[in-house]
Order: C-alpha cells, then structure tokens, then sequence
C-alpha cells in the first residue's frame, strides 16, 4: 500500500517536472505527426483576425497562419483564447503557435520565442471629425485613450521600448497627454464617437485598426502621419529550438518568395512587411 | 375616503386627493428639467404650441407626459389584478424595444448573425451551464453534510472549500484551473476546466444554502423518525431532504440563473458560448451593441425558462405548505 502510494507520488512529481515548456523536438514531432497545427489568435481584431461571414476565423494573421501550415505540411487548427492566457506561457502543448500581432517583449520573451518578425504595425492619433487637429502635437495634453499595457500607452508615458528588430527610429511628438488606458482599443473607439470632447479627445491605436472603424462609419480622421511602426512576430513556446528553428525558416521563405508581401498587400492594402520599405 | 373606495386591499398607500396633485406636480417638473437639455419632450411638444422648443415647450411636454401616465395609472387601477400584470408586462416591454429602437439598429445584420448566435452560442452556454449545475449540486450537497458532520476532518474540508471559492472571484479560479492544472500533469481543456471552476465556485455558494436548509428542518423531525424506528440515512432522504427542498429549491433557482450568466467568463479560454460570440461577431463591422442587445435577450430568455422550471420545483415541494 505504502509502495504503491509512493509510486504514484514519485509519478506525479515526475509528470509535474516534465509539465510546463515543451521539450527538444516535441512540438515539431507532434505537428509532422498530427499533420495539425493549432494556432491561436485574437477573434476580434480585424483586419488582423475575425469571424468572417461564414463564423470561420479569417484575416492577415490567420493567413501567415494557414501558409505556415501549409510549408509543414499540415491543417491549420485555430483556437482563440484570451490574450493574458497566450502571453503567459507555457502552453503544455494545447497549441503549437501564436500568430496574433504580438509583439516581441523582453518580458514575454522570459516564457516565449519569437523566431520571426512577420510585419510591422504603423500607430496612429485619430480624432472626431470635428476636432481641428492636424498635428501630434496639438494633442499635447489632452485625453487620450489607448490600448491598456500597449506600446501606444508605453509611447505616451515616453516610455516606449521596441525590441531591436529592425526598427525605424522615432520621436516623441505628444507631451503631457492625459492617458486613459481601455481594455481594447474599439471601446475607446465608442466614446470618441459620442463627440468630440465628450469622454476623449483622440485614441492612439495600430493605424489600420482606426481606418477599418472609419471604413465602418465611425466618424474620425487620422491626424498626420503613423507615430511609430511597432515589429510583430510569430511567438512559440519555449524548449523546443527545432521548432523555432524550423518556424524562423518558413517565415524567412515567406518574405523571399514574395508571400508575406503579396498576403500583406492583400489584407493589409499595402506592404507592411519590410522594416526598410516604409 | 379614497380607502373605502379602493377595489383591492393592497401594501402600498392610497393617497389622496392633495398627495396625488403633489405627486404629479413633482414628475412634471422633474421631467421638464431632465428635458431641458435633450428637448425631447419639448420638441415633441413644441409644433403643437406653435412655438419652437424652450423652457415652456419642456414643461408643456411633461405636463402632456404626466397626464399620459396619471390615466394609465387610472385605467390600470379599474382592471383585475392578472390583467393589470400583463398591461404593465406589455408596457415596459414597448418601453425597452423604443429603447433599444433608439440605437439605430441594424435588423438585417442581427438576422445575419442569430442562427449561429443560438446554435453555437446559446447551445454552448447552456451545455456548460448543465454540467456545471450537475457537479456544483454534488459538490454542494457533500460540503453541506461535510459542514454538519462531527467528524473534524471533513468539516476542515469542507470548510477550506467554501471559504477559498466563496473568497476569490470566479474569474481567477478559471484561470488558475485552466492555468495551474497542468503544472500538476493535467492539461484539462477550456471547457471541462470552465465547468470544473464554474461547479467549484457555486457548490461552494450552494453548499450553504443546503446546510441552512436541512438545519431548518426542526430536530422534532429526526426524532420522530427515530422513534419510528427508521435508520439516520432513511431519516434523512426520506423525512428531511423533501422538506428542505421546500427552502432550497428558490435560493438554489437563484444560483442557476446567477451560473447560466457567469457562464460568460469561461470564454476567456476562447470557448465559443454566447458572450464570446456577441462580443466577436459584431467586431468586423463594427456593430457590437446589436450583438449585445441579442444575446441579452437570449439570456433573459433562458433564464425565463428556468424561472419556470423553479416555480413548478417550488410547487411540487410545497404541497404539504398548501391547503388541499
């Protein structure tokens, strides 16, 4: 009884130690063997990723997705859990791969990978249509709302730390503002179009977010030119350096070939896909 | 004089004459100051008058508006208690649609949009909900024996359990659920870890309620039992138990309707119930407060279903309270 008590004990602690990152080949032996990649993304960040008309998961990254699946020769499986729980970290194999506008932290890189960057996002100020602003600067101490914990908001603390992958050098143009940090972007979206002063002065969000909420009838103007272009990359879990390595290859292929640019063109409506091509 | 004349004896005041014109001079102008800034009312009011808007357009508009209300009161006090209860229903209903009606919805979209809502969405919500109830029942039940037993051990137990769950919000436990299980080995999926943390939270709540329900059975009745000759187990299912459903059955209704809502926050996992459907499918064009206002009528709808349910549950254990 004792013994068997102990067994079952000794088991449990050994499955604990081994529970947690991937191990050596793991994920890559699962994916070639399943012939499935399980993939999550955000259900409601379009023209990034959304539910299309036919409640299918669609949109820019669920392309690169589906490609990535494609060049390893399986189905693309999307799953789409919160962001906290993608951006916590071990993942203990519910999914293979992140492809979600993430963008590679020096924090998540303590519990992810990030084997490629596969776009650069533009962010931009955005007003109601009846605030006279035409420069960044004149928003200089007035409300406004970002995504919370975004590098918008880090871009307005002047605080902004992007991870050196190609960035283009940028400058703070916005002083003094009075932040107000929203859960997602189109809930602060919804009180700027309540008016002009009303709740918000302006939002600051990934410029191409703000024109699909225009393209939709949402009564805002992008003011000048995107403050800063933000590198975005496909994130993995840890412990598996194959997988990594195999992931970082196909990317690489993608951008060669001309795919990440032709995807990019087709979703986006223009080439965000080169750090140098802006 | 107005007490003698009143059809129904009810709770509530029967005011005269003087309190009446008070009250209506009360609303007027509350309605007129609240309409001083939307002109509304006043606009409303204001072609009848001949002139356009202002402070007397308001004040004419309410006054219009409390009239309005005073004879619907007037007319609703002359019916039969069961019509006046439908009369009002109807009414607060044609309220609420003008109010959503006030968002410019777009009909067509929501059509779009509803099948999917009600077989994806709906579906999920009341799959987990079902299962959650059956594992928070059985957990309640043990707790509340477990809280009632003399054995120190399981009153430990069981009240670890109830204070953790009851003490930390559910939205934490189904992440450390979702979160924490597999730094044990187990990697549990979004849903059984939604129904595990969903029956968790409410067995603990509905624990107590059982116990303050059994307890209210007085002793007399085990001891009747007893000198019947009939065992403690028999006692309890066959004596007890159906007389504390009696005082169960609504609080424990409550947190059924309570559950099937909170159900919501296991689409954090990315399970595709209602509330993640609403918040998503409305995203790409930009018209959430359609999907919104949809499933809020899809959850009002369920949980009428089991405000039914608790009623006929309350009548069948309340036959022995009931004259025959």
């Amino acid at each position: 009884m004792h013994k068997f008590l102990l067994n079952a004990l000794s088991v449990c602690a050994l499955v604990a130690a081994c529970a947690g990152t991937a191990s050596a080949g793991e994920t890559l032996d699962r994916v070639t063997s399943r012939k499935v990649l399980v993939m999550t993304t955000d259900a409601s960040y379009p023209p990034y990723s959304f539910l299309n008309d036919k409640n299918e998961m669609d949109g820019f990254d669920v392309a690169i997705g589906r490609e990535i699946a494609k060049r390893l020769g399986a189905e693309l499986k999307t799953v789409t859990p919160e962001w906290e729980v993608v951006t916590a970290g071990r993942w203990n194999g519910r999914w293979d791969i992140s492809v979600g506008s993430m963008a590679p932290t020096a924090e998540r890189g303590r519990v992810l990978d990030f084997p490629a960057v596969y776009y650069f996002a533009p962010a931009s100020l955005a007003v109601h249509r009846d605030n006279p602003a035409r420069t960044p600067a004149e928003l200089s101490g007035k409300r406004i709302a970002t995504s919370a914990g975004a590098t918008t908001e880090q871009y307005l603390r002047h605080e902004l730390k992007l991870p050196e992958l190609g960035t283009s050098p940028f400058s703070y143009q916005v002083e003094n503002p009075q932040i107000r940090p929203y859960e997602t972007d189109t809930s602060a979206f919804d009180d700027l179009r309540l008016g002009d002063g009303k709740r918000l002065d302006a939002v600051f969000s990934p410029t191409l977010v703000l024109r699909q909420a225009i393209k939709s009838g949402y009564p805002f103007r992008l003011v000048g030119e995107p403050l800063f272009y933000e590198p975005l990359a496909v994130a993995v879990d840890k412990g598996d350096p194959e997988f990594s390595a195999k992931i970082a290859a196909t990317v690489e292929a993608m951008r060669a070939d001309g795919t990440l640019k032709r995807l990019s063109e087709q979703w986006l409506g223009d080439d965000y896909t080169q750090a140098s091509a802006r | 004089m107005a007490s003698i004349l009143s059809r129904r004896p009810g709770l509530g005041p029967d005011l005269g004459w003087r309190a009446r014109l008070a009250l209506g001079a009360g609303l007027v102008v509350l309605l007129a100051a609240l309409d001083l800034h939307s002109q509304f009312l006043g606009r409303l009011a204001a072609p009848l008058l001949g002139v356009d808007g202002g402070v007397f357009a308001s004040v004419a508009g309410a006054t219009a508006l409390t009239l309005l209300l005073g004879l619907n009161v007037a007319v609703l006090r002359s019916l039969p208690f069961r019509l006046q209860v439908a009369i009002v229903w109807g009414e607060l209903f044609v309220l609420f649609g003008a109010f959503a009606h006030s968002f410019d919805l777009s009909l067509p979209f929501i059509e779009s949009k509803l099948g999917y809502l009600i077989t994806q969405g709906a579906f999920t919500t009341v799959y987990v909900s079902a299962m959650a109830i059956v594992l928070a029942s059985t957990l309640a039940m043990l707790g509340a024996l477990a809280k009632m037993s003399r054995n120190g051990m399981a009153y430990g137990v069981a009240g670890f359990y109830i204070s953790f769950f009851r003490g930390t919000p559910l939205l934490m436990q189904v992440y450390l659920i979702y979160l924490g299980l597999p730094q044990l080995g187990f990697v549990v999926d979004a849903i059984p870890a939604g129904v595990t943390a969903l029956g968790l939270c409410y067995g603990a709540y509905m624990a107590e309620i059982f116990r303050s329900g059994i307890q209210a059975v007085p002793h007399g009745q085990w001891e009747a039992a007893a000198a019947l000759g009939l065992s403690r187990p028999l006692t309890f299912v066959k004596i007890i138990l159906p007389q504390a459903m009696r005082l169960i059955v609504p609080a424990t209704g409550n947190q059924f309707i309570a559950m099937l809502k909170d159900s919501s926050l296991v689409s954090v996992l990315g399970v595709w119930e209602l509330s993640f459907l609403a918040r998503t499918q409305g995203k790409t064009e930009f018209r959430h407060i359609e999907m919104l206002l949809t499933a809020a009528v899809i959850y009002w709808l369920l949980s009428m279903l089991f405000e039914f349910l608790q009623a006929r549950l309350e009548a069948y254990y309340g036959r022995g309270h009931t004259r025959a």
